[in-house]
């Protein structure tokens, strides 16, 4: 299925397709460009491809995790260095944290320190943000923090690398009422069909403002945090869809001249159980008092509920900061698992248009079958690269706008 | 840039016989991802087997002209097809690619795209490409009025059967006369580099010719514009032409600068005119292929509305 969207190249990673949701570009110092890869589960940690061609992607390194019982999930790349997340499958279990590494020879990445998050409370790091190569911005848990309720483990994190060899936690956030100690009240939690946590996902901070964290908390809906005192960061505002929708917010994107925020909510149930999964057009004029004004048109329910796996929004094209990067604030991005990646046109934020989408078949191997579009980056030739989060590998493609 | 995203739809016509089927053929071979529709007049659904690929894709409508009988089918069809290619039902197409009867009037095809907005949704107006038979002038003079139209709408004249013709100079001065804003292509046995109709060099006379020859009362004329003009006022000024002579209105094609530093695409027939949309370009003004009506008359209206306007807008300072 497409529309505007062509195929240039399919690589399913010498059989270990199944990706997560860290995909970040290098512009080596020889000229190539190289994109890394987090893995969606055991046993690869990440890998690398060089998609200098796009037509011709290469793998030129690809590394395995210490054990089966971790994920990397997720990584960012800031010139030479790399930051993974490593997350456990059980509480305690180790490493839980993240990982810098030293890529500027992309076919030996060196690991160059471990930020240490693990503890009896702790599943360790989800999701990481680094562009600017001095901090990491992570959804992980504190060892220090013990929360109610088990699934709110990861917070809101701050950690200095500015030193890469000796990171340095300087911040930490999470929803009052989550962690024991607290003065406030337990949030109410949704339904148990739907309690997936209040925890932190994605946790965007961009040059734009560098005082503010764009922070999707899961069934907390998101947050926009004044970080102008990384040791202190403060709520200026919380935006939430659930209830009566089922929880999961996942990314926050701000257009800043636009003045909106677009949200994703995460699709984690099959068969769409948990429908309606959006993404969602916040009116941030007011950062203290964001509306929502639309959402991006959905493909329809009916046609693809059935087709297998996950059916619902998920990642965005986030406008990384950094060199090599697409960046837009016309036209956004996302991935939808078994309906494919979509494109749309927002120059109306109140009626937006789905202007290009590329469904591939079912790759061979998956376990869902249909195809799982898990995550997206698009580079600054305008090649949109995507992944399936069980077999199909990565997915390159021309967007004809 | 605003994205539009929207598939184009070209339009194919050409007088009875001469050659759309083949060209259509062509087309289909080099540019796989179309939708064809065809469309016949009469009973006896010929074309559509003649249209040798993509069979699942080919949707024929056999029941009459497709200008004035079938305008409801082509908008279902239409419609249905982006609702099957969303479902994924279909796998998708680039472009969709209209084949008129030998006796439609393109016209009203560009006019149901201008005029649906569920349609316009999800398509555009492609090239109007009008196929001409270089070796049988004297058969388009049975329905001259139509080949006339045809050849005016045309954004791209295809002149076929080259190899038959003994002078297809003929055939190309009758062209230029009556459209020689468009662009000219010669295809033999139907081939055709599909490239050309998307991007072809627009118009064998960038400038029209001053002094063209002209078929019976078709006139060819740019109306231009000196300076940035205001939104509200061209679009009061396309309504009243439209008012007045909008049967005469064959085709009208052009960017125009607003004030404000927009440029929108301006497109009509007849009577109905597309919305102002957005479009990054140069301003080229107003192309005119008119029946009867010449550029001193528009120019004329479009003065007395601008001083009109501009003496309203002085009044209301005092």
């Amino acid at each position: 299925m497409f529309l505007n969207m062509k195929l240039l190249a399919h690589h399913t990673l010498n059989g270990f397709g199944g990706m997560g949701e860290g995909m970040a570009m290098q512009l080596a110092r020889d000229g190539r460009r190289v994109l890394w890869l987090a893995h969606e589960s055991a046993p690869k940690n990440f890998t690398a491809v060089d998609v200098s061609d796009p037509r011709a992607p290469r793998v030129i390194a690809q590394t395995d995790l210490p054990h089966a019982q971790m994920r990397s999930n997720s990584l960012e790349v800031a010139g030479d260095l790399m930051a993974v997340a490593y997350q456990v499958t059980q509480f305690g279990l180790e490493p839980a944290g993240f990982e810098l590494f030293d890529i500027s020879v992309p076919e030996k990445p060196r690991s160059i320190s471990f930020f240490d998050a693990s503890g009896p409370h702790s599943r360790g790091c989800h999701q990481l943000w680094f562009v600017d190569g001095k901090t990491v911005h992570m959804a992980c848990a504190d060892p220090e923090l013990k929360p109610h309720n088990p699934k709110d483990d990861q917070i809101y994190r701050i950690v200095d690398v500015s030193s890469p060899s000796r990171p340095r936690a300087v911040g930490r956030w999470h929803l009052p009422g989550t962690m024991q100690g607290d003065d406030a009240p337990p949030p109410p939690r949704l339904a148990p069909k739907f309690d997936a946590g209040f925890r932190a996902h994605n946790t965007n901070v961009y040059p734009e403002r560098p005082d503010r964290c764009y922070l999707g908390y899961l069934d907390g809906g998101i947050m926009v945090l004044d970080i102008s005192e990384p040791s202190r960061p403060r709520l200026v505002s919380r935006w939430t869809n659930s209830p009566p929708y089922n929880g999961f917010s996942h990314t926050v994107l701000p257009l800043f001249e636009r003045e909106l925020l677009v949200v994703s909510d995460e699709s984690v149930m099959d068969h769409a159980a948990d429908w309606p999964k959006l993404v969602w057009i916040l009116d941030a004029r007011d950062e203290r008092h964001l509306v929502s004004i639309a959402t991006l048109p959905a493909p329809p329910l009916d046609a693809f509920r059935s087709r297998g796996g996950r059916f619902g929004a998920h990642n965005l094209h986030e406008n990384p900061p950094v060199p090599g990067a697409w960046k837009s604030d016309q036209v956004v991005l996302g991935t939808f698992f078994n309906a494919g990646v979509r494109a749309y046109d927002l120059s109306d934020p109140y009626a937006p248009r789905e202007i290009a989408y590329f469904v591939p078949p079912a790759p061979e191997g998956s376990p869902a079958g249909s195809v799982q579009i898990n995550d997206v980056f698009v580079d600054d030739r305008g090649i949109v690269f995507t992944v399936d989060r069980h077999a199909g590998g990565l997915y390159a493609l021309e967007m004809k706008l | 840039m605003i994205p539009d995203g929207r598939t184009p739809v070209f339009v194919v016509t050409g007088f009875l016989g001469s050659g759309k089927s083949t060209l259509v053929n062509h087309l289909v071979s080099r540019e796989k991802d179309s939708l064809v529709i065809v469309n016949e007049f009469g009973e006896v659904p010929v074309d559509h087997h003649l249209i040798e690929a993509a069979q699942e894709r080919v949707v024929a409508l056999p029941n009459g002209c497709l200008c004035c009988r079938l305008r409801g089918d082509l908008e279902e069809t239409l419609i249905g097809a982006a609702m099957r290619r969303r479902r994924g039902d279909i796998a998708g197409f680039d472009r969709v690619i209209v084949e008129t009867s030998g006796l439609a009037d393109p016209g009203p095809v560009a006019q149901t795209l201008f005029a649906d907005q569920a349609l316009a949704r999800d398509f555009k107006l492609g090239p109007i490409v009008t196929v001409v038979d270089a070796a049988d002038a004297g058969g388009r003079s049975s329905a001259a009025a139509i080949a006339r139209a045809q050849i005016a709408s045309a954004d791209v004249v295809v002149f076929s059967k080259l190899d038959r013709a003994p002078d297809p100079s003929t055939a190309k001065a009758e062209v230029e006369s009556i459209n020689p804003q468009a662009a000219l292509l010669e295809a033999r046995f139907g081939q055709l580099d599909p490239a050309l109709l998307t991007h072809p060099k627009m118009g064998t006379y960038p400038i029209f010719r001053a002094g063209a020859p002209h078929a019976s009362s078709i006139r060819t004329f740019i109306l231009g514009f000196e300076k940035p003009v205001k939104r509200e006022l061209l679009e009061r000024f396309l309504a009243v032409l439209v008012e007045l002579r909008g049967a005469d209105l064959l085709r009208v094609k052009g960017v125009v600068a607003l004030e404000g530093g927009q440029s929108v695409l301006v497109q009509g027939v007849r009577h109905v005119f597309d919305r102002l949309r957005p479009l990054e370009a140069p301003a080229t003004g107003l192309v005119f292929v008119a029946n009867g009506l010449g550029k001193d008359e528009v120019a004329a209206l479009w003065r007395a509305m601008s001083t009109l306007q501009a003496s309203a807008m002085s009044c209301q300072k005092m």
